[in-house]
């Protein structure tokens, strides 16, 4: 690390590159906090988790019991045992609200423009979009079966739709403008588990569901216009975009993506325009893909898919399924990558949340009571992060503090940060004029 | 290199002095084994990994007894070693699962005596931990809180407990110094109007005891005692009752005349122990107890008090001396003047008895006194002799004429049998002999006392067998002398502590001997002759399978495979369920024999039934 900062001030590092190298680092690191701690006020299995988007300092969780809470996980309510142990209390609780939800939330997000609203799903068919500041519910979506996951676009910026799966086969966007249902997207043939938008295009959005299949979709038009399907591979990584032609040659097994992606699609990666007007031009000869059967009925698990997470940059997909598996799908070809993850248990009832870290290095995946930590490119298993002692069933990564958090079935909040510096414990100990520290010490009497 | 062996050499004592620690069948571990372990993990840190190794593989063993041993291993060397801790709470919820056994899934094995004990410490120690070292990890922390707050855990809370306990004193303490500074502040404002009471009843008293005085006429002077008398009094005591008695004619004798005195001295005298001597007790209590800022005050007014106490104990003596008496014996003071009295008579009828020495010796009729008579010096000693002949009686009314001849007036009541009540013949006397006769004492033979011994047979469940039986313990069989652990001491050498030699010895002697025996019957009796054969083959057949036994391995370490043997086998023993009286009923009962003799009964029966309808 001095070497980094040696290279950083010579100028042999650039910026951006030093400050990736020292978040792989400390995300590589992470084991349970001991000095930091959040104080969950929830009486049921905590669902999902979300650290808000514009600020990175306010968690939403949702639990079972119907109840949701705000943490602040950058200051602390109180400290513990000289300084030494910093709790992290609900700074707002919602618990038997009048207009609050009667049955488990399933998912509870943050509006990612800013943290004055936010939206929940529950068992009890409703979405409930919330004023953070005075705690009342705005807005409420009457859905036709169980709300298992909500999403919203973090790009967007021409509209404000929540998608929504649900035990439904029909994927449903809510407008939050209108207070409407502005589109219902149907294709899957039993209920949605997963939701995800593309983090490159702001109308592509992604579903998982328990038939197995991931369906894309353009809100832009009818039906859905790529079903990903697991038989259909190319090995490993994509070379770099910049050199498009090699791409064709490395991965002659893949066949056209099937996908349209509007004008419009991210001028950020200005290099895939020519695979996208490519794969815009073979497709042009079937407009609705979604009726070809063969290609309708593919799967990408075997079971329900459980959790779909995007990486960072928006190229891969990340999705794991009841049949205990975790996939990386090449968002722009549609290929199975057929990187093998180390197999592991996964449950196989309830919707998992994944995370994946800012520089797409490592995935969190929720297995059982622990959640594994697998390089994304190699599928190695990294870490295993033990704590919870029941089902975890969802992780959240902090990019502004490298950190985790993991809510599972035993009612906790766990937070995963990397190495304390020794500097801040030596600070600690000196700030503390009783030590505690002492108290850790060998003790043999004999 | 010298390292590396070194290591070599320290894993294997680890692992195998863990091993030995746990594969027992006690319900403790053996303290020397634990001290092993603790000096050998202390000096190295490879060994420890190696021993958290091998701890957490014997923790998964499927017997509740390996497990209850290891856990406490791990305890151990938990409380003592950093090291340790961070490496066993990386997997504390294992380690919680094998020991509490939360999991539906994963219940605790066998033994469940011992699983329900297993379970009981696991918790007790999880607490403990978290106490002393939840501070410095999450994981204990996380840990306790998941066991007692989700899965409702009764957790033994002793740090908890002691607080409450120290909390309540503290508050009780807080509440009786609110009281005393109450009192002080009530004593305060009350102080001078107790001056005056005390005052005006202290000149009262004072006053009648002037009238009785006044009106005393002169006495004559104590004759002191003469040298004889003194010779004769022995005791201290006794001499003090001479005294008193001497003085008690010193006193004013009530009489007609100053009655009326002598009534209002007890009405004041009784009003003064009853009333302000207490109350000024009390008050001198409660300011010695009273914690105040300024002491100044308090030490003013608690001279104050004590000097009225004495006052007033001083007039109350005087008093006492003028012949007051209180009889309400409820009263402290009254008490102590009761005591005293008692104590007085207890010290005086004493030396009596002992200083008569007349005709009491014949029934001397406690053991005790007996002996008492024994060792005074300054007996008699013919009358020491005859005390030690003399024979141990019990109590009873017989003891009022030992020794009389005379006879005794028969019926001079007149009450008859029956409860009726007839004629009373004056006369009629029972004769000295018949009355003798009556009086023949049967005495019963009284065993001596003795404690019989407890059985102190090693139970399972810890502990040593608390039956007395004479003989035999119907469960452990003959009683024998055992230490503390309850193994027996003076064991009978049996075969392993014999060692491989000399049972070849004993062997090839008794079958010497048989062939001698042999031998001789041979010349005797043909008819032996079968029944000596038989004999000799079966002692050459036990010689060479003891030969065998011996022979497979060395003396030394057979016997110590052995023991080894045999423990496995109790822990295998262990995890079989016992046998009960009920199930062996129930073999028998339900064997397919007994089924079928009570069906060949029914079918009796029903043949029966058959050929006389009309009968039942």
């Amino acid at each position: 690390m001095w070497k980094e900062i040696g290279h950083r001030e010579s100028g042999k590092l650039r910026p951006n590159s030093f400050i990736n190298r020292i978040r792989s680092n400390r995300s590589s690191s992470l084991q349970l906090s001991n000095h930091k701690e959040i104080v969950s006020s929830h009486r049921g299995s905590i669902n999902s988790l979300q650290v808000d988007l514009t600020e990175g300092r306010y968690l939403l969780s949702g639990a079972s019991d119907a109840s949701l809470a705000i943490y602040d996980i950058q200051r602390a309510t109180e400290y513990e045992a000289g300084g030494l142990i910093a709790k992290h209390k609900p700074i707002l609780v919602d618990k038997q609200h009048q207009n609050g939800h009667k049955y488990a939330i399933s998912t509870a997000i943050w509006y990612p423009v800013d943290t004055g609203l936010f939206v929940t799903g529950s068992y009890d068919h409703h979405i409930k979009v919330w004023d953070t500041n005075t705690t009342q519910v705005v807005m409420d979506f009457k859905m036709p079966g169980k709300v298992y996951r909500t999403a919203m676009s973090s790009l967007a910026t021409s509209h404000m739709l929540i998608a929504a799966a649900t035990e439904d086969v029909q994927v449903r966007l809510c407008d939050m403008a209108s207070g409407a249902f502005a589109h219902t997207l149907s294709g899957h043939r039993d209920g949605v588990m997963a939701v995800e938008w593309s983090n490159s295009s702001e109308w592509i959005l992604m579903t998982g569901g328990c038939d197995g299949a991931i369906r894309f979709w353009d809100i832009r038009r009818a039906g859905c216009f790529s079903v990903l399907d697991q038989s259909h591979s190319q090995l490993g990584r994509r070379p770099p975009l910049a050199d498009p032609s090699t791409t064709k040659v490395s991965t002659p097994k893949a066949r056209a993506p099937h996908r349209k992606v509007g004008s419009g699609s991210s001028s950020k990666h200005s290099g895939n325009s020519k695979i996208l007007k490519h794969a815009k031009g073979s497709a042009n000869k079937r407009l609705h893909p979604g009726l070809l059967t063969s290609q309708d009925r593919a799967t990408a698990h075997y079971g329900a898919v459980l959790g779909l997470k995007a990486t960072e940059d928006g190229m891969y997909l990340l999705s794991a399924g009841s049949d205990s598996r975790l996939r990386l799908w090449d968002i722009q070809s549609g290929c199975n990558t057929l990187v093998h993850y180390e197999i592991v248990r996964l449950q196989s009832s309830k919707a998992i949340q994944l995370a994946v870290t800012q520089d797409s290095g490592i995935v969190f995946l929720p297995c059982m009571t622990s959640v594994k930590a697998f390089d994304v490119w190699s599928g190695k298993n990294r870490m295993t992060l033990q704590g919870h002692y029941e089902n975890v069933n969802c992780c959240c990564y902090s990019t502004h503090d490298q950190e985790l958090y993991t809510g599972g079935n035993d009612r906790q909040i766990l937070i995963w940060s990397p190495h304390k510096l020794i500097s801040d414990d030596v600070d600690n100990c000196d700030r503390r004029t009783e030590q505690p520290s002492a108290v850790d010490e060998d003790n043999w009497s004999d | 290199m010298e390292g590396v062996a070194d290591d070599g050499k320290t894993v294997a004592i680890v692992a195998g002095l863990i091993e030995k620690a746990t594969n027992s069948t006690k319900p403790e571990l053996d303290p020397r084994i634990l001290k092993a372990i603790k000096s050998v993990v202390r000096h190295s840190d490879s060994e420890l990994r190696i021993a958290v190794e091998n701890l957490t593989s014997l923790m998964k063993r499927d017997h509740s007894q390996v497990r209850y041993l290891t856990l406490t291993i791990i305890h151990e060397l938990f409380m003592r070693s950093k090291l340790f801790r961070t490496l066993i709470v990386e997997n504390l919820d294992l380690l919680l699962t094998l020991s509490v056994g939360f999991r539906r899934n994963q219940p605790l094995p066998a033994p469940p005596a011992i699983a329900s004990k297993l379970r009981s410490k696991a918790i007790e120690f999880l607490e403990k931990w978290n106490t002393t070292f939840g501070v410095h990890y999450r994981q204990l922390r996380l840990g306790y809180d998941y066991l007692k707050n989700t899965l409702r855990y009764q957790f033994p809370n002793l740090q908890a407990n002691a607080a409450r306990v120290q909390q309540e004193r503290r508050e009780r303490e807080l509440r009786t110094k609110e009281i005393l500074l109450k009192k002080y502040e009530l004593l305060k404002s009350n102080i001078s109007s107790i001056k005056d009471e005390v005052k005006s009843i202290v000149d009262e008293i004072s006053e009648c005891l002037e009238i009785l005085i006044s009106s005393k006429e002169e006495n004559v002077p104590l004759d002191p005692i003469d040298e004889e008398d003194f010779e004769d009094f022995r005791n201290i005591e006794l001499r003090a009752i001479r005294e008193k008695s001497l003085k008690e004619a010193d006193k004013v004798q009530e009489n007609s005349e100053n009655k009326v005195v002598f009534d209002a001295l007890r009405e004041l005298y009784k009003l003064l122990v009853t009333k302000h001597l207490v109350a000024v007790q009390e008050s001198i209590s409660v300011l010695i107890r009273v914690e105040l800022s300024d002491n100044r005050l308090r030490d003013s007014m608690l001279k104050e008090f004590i000097d009225t106490r004495n006052h007033l104990k001083s007039i109350k003596k005087k008093c006492e001396e003028a012949g007051c008496v209180l009889s309400t014996p409820e009263n402290d003071e009254e008490e102590d003047i009761w005591e005293e009295g008692a104590s007085e008579s207890f010290t005086i009828s004493k030396p009596v008895t002992r200083n008569k020495q007349n005709d009491i010796p014949e029934c001397s009729n406690s053991k005790e006194s007996n002996v008492k008579m024994k060792v005074n010096p300054n007996l008699d000693p013919l009358k020491s002799k005859l005390m030690v002949e003399a024979p141990v009686m019990k109590w009873g009314s017989f003891l009022d004429n030992w020794g009389s001849d005379r006879g005794h007036m028969a019926n001079q009541r007149g009450l008859e049998l029956e409860s009726h009540w007839g004629r009373v013949d004056h006369d009629a006397v029972i004769p000295a002999d018949k009355i003798a006769e009556l009086n023949v004492q049967a005495t019963v033979y009284e065993e001596e006392r003795k404690e019989i011994p407890h059985c102190r047979a090693p139970l399972k469940k810890g502990g040593l067998c608390e039956r007395r039986d004479l003989k035999v313990c119907p469960f452990h069989g003959p009683i024998v002398a055992r230490d503390d652990a309850g193994t027996p001491i003076n064991e009978e050498p049996d075969l392993n502590n014999v060692s491989g030699e000399e049972l070849l010895k004993q062997a090839v002697k008794n079958v010497r001997e048989r062939d001698k025996e042999v031998m001789k019957k041979r010349e005797y009796d043909k008819k032996e002759l079968k029944r000596a054969k038989l004999a000799k083959i079966r002692g050459h057949n036990e010689a060479v399978l003891r030969d065998a036994a011996i022979a497979s391995t060395s003396a030394s370490s057979s016997i110590g495979d052995i023991d080894l043997d045999r423990e496995k086998d109790s822990l295998a023993k262990m995890l079989k369920k016992k046998a009960t009286a009920k199930d062996r009923l129930a073999a028998r009962l339900l064997s397919r024999k007994a089924i079928a003799r009570q069906k060949d009964l029914e079918d009796d029966h029903s043949k029966y039934r058959e050929a006389f309808p009309n009968q039942w």
